[in-house]
């Protein structure tokens, strides 16, 4: 109402003597279905101007997608257990990193067995312990080495499946470890003794793995 | 003469027949009046109309140009340290050294993130968003840099509040918040949008950034790659080790200030969404600094069709 206008303002206190109960009833059922509207027809345009809503529940494609993933994370814990098993001389800051990714990776793969069921693989990827086994060896530091370029090549892997998902859950599942495997990797330089930013902040990221058996 | 007196006399059950046939009348003539009125509803002294609310569409677009509005907020706080000169070193961290070179890199990824986002909300059929983020600038950012450089001033119930008492610090400490806001905004778009091919892009500037705040978390605290519960737990054999809980600083009064944690490279197991604490500022009469909570854009912080850069 504009404050200006008195003769608007005297129209319209004269208006409740003409208005009954009945038709205030009436108006008040009204109003409820008017102030109800920018909701419904919010909820309408949300729709109406997305594609279709993905599925929430992986598909029968993501099963496969997924559980190559899962295979990726329980290579990765493979390979810590044989580093950490095998390997010599790590400091209490490194010993302590390499126990966390390793149980990370564990964690990881027990997520996607819990989102997958029965069609979870449960089984590590041979290609990548056979790829990375080698390297897995020798010094600490060498090891930190290794460990940030499988960590990379994880993340590409996940990158990779994220732009094949269609649910909604798979993707948010994988997501939260990409981002957790990232974070690896700047560990893991710093821990190797790298300090130049690119190896710090990987500006190339390792191929994708690949996931055969 | 004897008159007849009881015909006259009106008595209570009169007075509630003739209460009753009265009442009953009157809602007779009521419902069968007319009454019809289709003019707006009476209403009493002046004020303004109820406003008409936009249209508050929530899509693809605008989820993607709310993504470049932070990257954009995020790129336009760090060129802001850097006038400012805060990135050139703290009296609190003095091995970290100047970091303005760093931080013009990640301002860097920022902007080119943001471009990223606009071409897909564009793709999206919305259109791009190319200035910052009005309510993380306003409620947040701008904040934090007039709490750092002026303080606060006095008011009715609390005395002022001095400017920082280590500018480069809270700067720093932004400049890991933002990083891990920029993270998390990447990751929470993963679940919210509809196509995998988006996915796939907002995460890989959320790595990115992820790796940033890893960054700087190490420039801040040194060899703080994990959590210590997290190492704890994945070594249940190794004691962990004993740590000595730094003094706390303290204000011209003796008050203690309000701590400031040291963030870890790692914070958590999976990529999280929960809130970002950040902390800085000096302290107030009680030795409470300023404190606040970034999150994940939401209704109040996406950037709608109707919006518009001011």
């Amino acid at each position: 109402m504009d404050h200006d206008a008195p003769e608007a303002h005297e129209a319209h206190s004269a208006a409740p003597s003409r208005t009954s109960r009945r038709a205030l009833l009436g108006l008040g059922i009204g109003g409820a279905a008017v102030s109800l509207l920018p909701l419904l027809t919010g909820r309408a345009h949300a729709s109406a101007a997305t594609t279709t809503a993905p599925p929430k529940r992986p598909t029968a494609d993501d099963t496969e997608l997924l559980g190559a993933a899962q295979q990726v994370e329980l290579a990765a814990v493979a390979l810590y257990d044989s580093a950490i098993a095998g390997v010599s001389g790590w400091t209490a800051a490194q010993a302590a990193v390499m126990f966390t990714f390793r149980d990370a990776h564990l964690a990881y793969a027990n997520s996607l067995s819990a989102l997958l069921g029965r069609t979870a693989p449960g089984t590590a990827a041979a290609s990548v312990i056979s790829s990375y086994r080698g390297e897995f060896g020798g010094d600490p530091a060498s090891v930190c080495g290794a460990s940030w370029s499988l960590e990379s090549a994880a993340v590409a892997t996940h990158g990779d499946i994220l732009g094949l998902l269609q649910g909604v859950e798979g993707a948010a599942l994988v997501a939260s470890i990409q981002i957790a495997e990232a974070r690896h990797c700047t560990v893991l330089a710093d821990l190797a003794g790298l300090t130049d930013t690119a190896s710090l902040l990987v500006d190339d990221e390792e191929a994708p793995l690949a996931v055969n058996g | 003469m004897n008159h007849d007196i009881t015909s006259a006399r009106i008595d209570r059950r009169h007075l509630f027949r003739v209460g009753g046939l009265t009442l009953g009348a009157a809602a007779l003539l009521a419902a069968c009046a007319e009454n019809e009125y289709t003019g707006p509803l009476g209403r009493v002294g002046n004020g303004p109309d109820t406003p008409t609310l936009q249209d508050p569409v929530l899509d693809d677009s605008v989820l993607l140009r709310t993504a470049a509005s932070i990257e954009l907020s995020i790129a336009a706080a760090y060129d802001t340290l850097a006038e400012k000169g805060w990135l050139s070193g703290s009296t609190t961290y003095a091995s970290l050294g100047d970091q303005s070179e760093l931080v013009a890199t990640f301002a860097a990824h920022h902007r080119a993130a943001a471009d990223t986002f606009n071409s897909l909300a564009v793709e999206a059929g919305g259109e791009a968003w190319t200035c910052a983020n009005p309510r993380l600038d306003s409620a947040f950012i701008d904040v934090i840099v007039t709490r750092v450089e002026s303080g606060a001033e006095a008011t009715d119930s609390a005395k002022a509040i001095e400017a920082s008492d280590d500018a480069g610090r809270d700067a720093i400490h932004l400049v890991n918040t933002l990083e891990e806001l920029s993270a998390e905004t990447c990751q929470a778009l993963v679940a919210q949008v509809t196509q995998a091919s988006m996915r796939k892009a907002s995460m890989a500037i959320g790595v990115r950034s992820a790796r940033q705040a890893a960054y700087t978390a190490l420039l801040v605290n040194p060899g703080g790659y994990v959590m210590p519960e997290a190492a704890a737990a994945a070594q249940p054999a190794t004691p962990a080790p004993t740590t000595v809980p730094p003094t706390p600083a303290v204000n011209e009064n003796g008050v203690p200030l309000t701590e400031i944690p040291l963030p870890v490279a790692v914070p958590s197991q999976f990529g999280s969404l929960a809130p970002i604490t950040y902390i800085g500022g000096n302290g107030d009469e009680n030795g409470v600094r300023l404190k606040l909570n970034f999150e994940t854009p939401s209704l109040n912080s996406f950037v709608y069709p109707f919006d518009t850069c001011a």
